[in-house]
């Protein structure tokens, strides 16, 4: 092309500006999400995602339902202030709707299933009842044996 | 050995302390767009400032800083865990935050370069447009954007376009490796990066650092070559870079002596951590190694080397250690920074990872890939002057 | 060769130099505009602009009633899916000798603690555990240096990450002075504890809450003033962690010994 000034190839690079610049501003909105919250700068659509993830746990009243005697006596009980989960495991394992999916029992009866909360460590605190060998009982134990032996996990009043 | 901080009887570290989130990539990152910013001060020395001595290495300045500046954002693409969200950083950059400004700095920046070397370069792409033929000529024709006639009148109007860019250049490459600073800087949560010096000791680095590449990449081009080198403008790049580290290392010492003088909750965490994990890297590597010898070495040279191969020589070796003190600089600030738990009462430990996602290989590739690309375009370009006993 | 309208500037006649430079400056105020998304008229601003006034949770500590079980960081990790080798939440043991302090939190304490050596069950002064996890700051400074907005404070106060758009660059995870957040080794982005946002916008407690025998965590709304943590804050006997950072934590600790940072 001889027809050119002696600007030519300044117009020419401010036109290819200008075309990539329209373009990158359309792409720019276009991959904007549409809920953008422009005050506070996040996406509006997460906390409305965030709020509908999943429960696993129901809390001990979820439990009533089914079990209603149990939760009942319990709650008479030393470890009424136990969560019924926390040896049992989350209620989304053990049903689903209405149905049961899953056992929920506790799979784990061995010794540390008490000894978690009740072993006795200098940091807990005072009048927390821990297993100590100050009990006759205790110092009798053979191998194998869980504490289970003398004590109902529900109701651990020897 | 070293106390642990706050009485600390065992090292203790928060559970989610163990492993470091800023790892290699993000030493790399900074050294590269520091390497930028240095490249493109040299170059403004004769685009701006018109200094003429410096001539020879302008063009030269600028392909480099293009070279390094075409990878500057690739170990932040490799770090992200979601790379493919990195354009995010265009569409919702949160002002709040220091590197939200990346997008929009590094992009606008490389627009920047790109367009002075265009305006520089456009004389030789019309030349070889009109000399070629076939694909080649297609390839010219594209970088010419059409335009295949010189037209003289254009010479001082390019010529000043591309001064007014150099002179838009300096502010922009200075925001474009200071915000990194900022970065580090304005975290409060870890006393090793939280200090106002930390723009200024980035940015007085970065310039120690690119002149130092360039330095040591005109020497082995000009060998290679077998291209006599200008001994005298080498000698006050030289110069100018003993005076820059001079000025960033005063900076580096004065935080260090402040937080020192204080003896706050940050000399607390920092001075077990300078003597301890970071004793050998820290106080032996960075400080007396890489930067009380080079001071000694580049002032000697400057001084009483004469003005030959011998200065040349001790430049070089200055330039390589004054280099390598940036990139343990970056490593003791983002890696050390990090290696204090948020316990307070321990330090983390970092694992050297060499085939991984960030490890050293990937690190390796990335540094080395500026310069195979400048090897690339320098067969292509004119960089330097014709010399007589050119052997290229 | 003289023209009649030009000067010698090489950019051509005035008036075309003016239509040039208002070119530039439009071209770049309007960039600018759209680099800071101001399309709703957006000011770099602090966070937290739409507080609601509906509810305002708070999270409260009692030191003293820890036992150091361990089954909150379970509910934790089960109720969110934490992978293993990071955690939401966390329980601290400290022992206080005068030698020194020994602190350990053996895999976040879920499995709960061992017991410790007879050298140092000797020395100890005082010993108690301390549950940890994201303050939840009225001034987070993890969503300040959020390059995208990918976490952010609701308006009751939760902060919470958007793990669709997060990009994992973990300077949020740099940012928080309490080493709460980590970048969830499976999902890639950045993760932490949500206070359970999914179970209390359902009007239940937080896991971890639920899960604690002792009631050592409590958890509740400040706009409620019969609630258990009105009536505990009104006391005004407690504190937060790192005070001196300025974050406003909303986690309250009730009994928290001095050797605690």
């Amino acid at each position: 092309m001889k027809n050119t000034s002696r600007l030519s190839h300044l117009y020419r690079l401010g036109a290819l500006f200008l075309v990539f610049i329209i373009g990158f501003l359309v792409i720019k909105q276009l991959t904007t999400p549409s809920s953008w919250n422009y005050e506070v700068w996040y996406r509006g659509a997460s906390l409305i995602e965030n709020a509908n993830k999943p429960l696993l746990h129901g809390g001990n009243d979820s439990c009533k339902t089914c079990h209603e005697d149990v939760v009942k006596e319990v709650k008479k009980l030393k470890h009424k202030r136990l969560s019924c989960e926390g040896c049992h495991g989350p209620l989304a394992i053990h049903v689903r709707g209405d149905e049961k999916i899953a056992d929920a029992k506790v799979i784990n009866q061995s010794r540390w299933q008490c000894l978690n909360c009740h072993e006795e460590l200098i940091s807990k605190p005072k009048g927390f009842p821990q297993f100590t060998s100050e009990v006759e009982k205790h110092t009798t134990i053979e191998e194998g044996e869980t504490c289970l032996k003398c004590h109902d996990a529900h109701d651990p009043t020897p | 050995m070293y106390d642990l901080p706050h009485n600390a009887l065992v090292n203790f570290i928060l559970p989610n302390n163990e492993e470091v989130w800023w790892s290699l990539m993000i030493v790399i990152y900074p050294f590269l767009t520091g390497l930028i910013a240095g490249a493109f001060v040299v170059s403004a020395l004769y685009h701006v400032l018109h200094l003429k001595q410096f001539k020879p290495v302008a063009n030269f300045a600028l392909i480099a800083a293009f070279c390094f500046g075409l990878f500057a954002g690739m170990p932040l693409l490799n770090h992200l865990g979601q790379p493919q969200r990195a354009l995010q950083i265009f569409g919702t950059p949160h002002l709040t935050s220091a590197m939200s400004v990346f997008g929009y700095v590094y992009s606008g920046y490389m627009l920047l370069l790109t367009t002075e070397i265009w305006l520089i370069y456009r004389k030789f792409f019309i030349q070889k447009a009109n000399e070629t033929t076939g694909i080649q000529r297609r390839i010219w024709y594209v970088l010419t954007l059409g335009v295949t006639t010189y037209h003289p009148e254009s010479a001082q109007l390019d010529r000043r376009l591309a001064r007014i860019l150099a002179g838009i250049g300096i502010p922009w490459a200075v925001l474009l490796h200071g915000y990194v600073g900022f970065v580090f800087g304005s975290v409060k949560a870890i006393s090793w990066w939280a200090t106002a010096l930390q723009p200024i000791i980035f940015l007085s680095s970065a310039i120690v650092s690119g002149i130092a590449i360039l330095i040591l990449m005109y020497t082995f081009i000009h060998w290679r070559r077998r291209v006599s080198p200008d001994y005298t403008m080498i000698k006050k790049l030289a110069i100018i870079l003993w005076a820059s580290f001079l000025f960033d290392w005063g900076l580096e010492m004065l935080e260090l002596v402040h937080i020192w003088y204080q003896d706050s909750h940050e000399w607390a965490v920092v001075m077990p951590l300078i003597l301890g994990p970071l004793y050998g890297s820290y106080v032996w590597g960075q400080i007396i190694w890489l930067s009380a010898v080079p001071v000694f070495l580049l002032g000697y040279a400057v001084l009483y080397a004469g003005n030959g191969r011998g200065m040349l020589f001790l430049v070089n070796v200055g330039s390589f250690m004054l280099l390598s003190q940036v990139l343990f600089m970056r490593f003791n600030v983002v890696i050390g920074g990090q290696l204090i738990s948020k316990s307070a009462r321990g330090f983390v430990d970092f694992h050297w990872d060499i085939f991984g996602k960030e490890g050293v290989l990937a690190a390796v590739i990335l540094l080395t890939a500026p310069f195979i690309t400048y090897y690339v375009l320098s067969r292509f370009l004119p960089i330097f002057p014709k010399a007589e006993n050119d052997q290229s | 060769m003289k023209k009649t309208n030009s000067d010698s500037s090489p950019l051509g006649s005035k008036s075309r130099r003016v239509f040039l430079k208002q070119i530039v400056s439009g071209t770049a105020t309007t960039l600018m505009i759209y680099a800071s998304g101001a399309r709703g008229g957006h000011k770099i601003a602090r966070m937290w602009k739409q507080k609601s006034t509906k509810h305002h949770w708070a999270y409260i500590i009692d030191v003293g009633k820890c036992i150091g079980w361990g089954g909150c960081v379970r509910a934790c990790r089960q109720e969110n899916d934490v992978p293993e080798g990071v955690t939401r939440t966390w329980v601290e043991r400290y022992v206080v000798t005068e030698d020194g302090v020994y602190v350990d939190s053996p895999k976040g304490g879920a499995e709960g603690f061992e017991p410790l050596s007879e050298d140092l069950k000797e020395k100890a002064i005082k010993s108690f555990f301390v549950p940890k996890m994201c303050n939840h700051c009225e001034n987070p400074p993890c969503v300040q240096v959020c390059p995208v907005g990918a976490t952010y404070k609701s308006p009751e106060g939760f902060v919470l990450v958007d793990n669709d758009y997060c990009l994992g660059c973990a300077y949020c995870v740099q940012a928080c002075p309490y080493g709460a957040r980590f970048i969830n080794p499976e999902k890639h982005v950045s993760d932490k504890c949500t206070w359970c946002h999914h179970r209390v916008k359902n009007g239940r407690q937080p896991a971890c809450v639920e899960a604690c025998p002792t009631s050592a965590r409590i958890f509740g709304d400040l706009k409620d003033p019969e609630s258990e943590v009105s009536h505990i804050l009104q006391e005004g006997i407690w504190t937060v962690l790192r005070p001196s950072m300025h974050t406003g934590p909303s986690c309250f600790y009730i009994g928290l010994p001095r050797e605690v940072i």
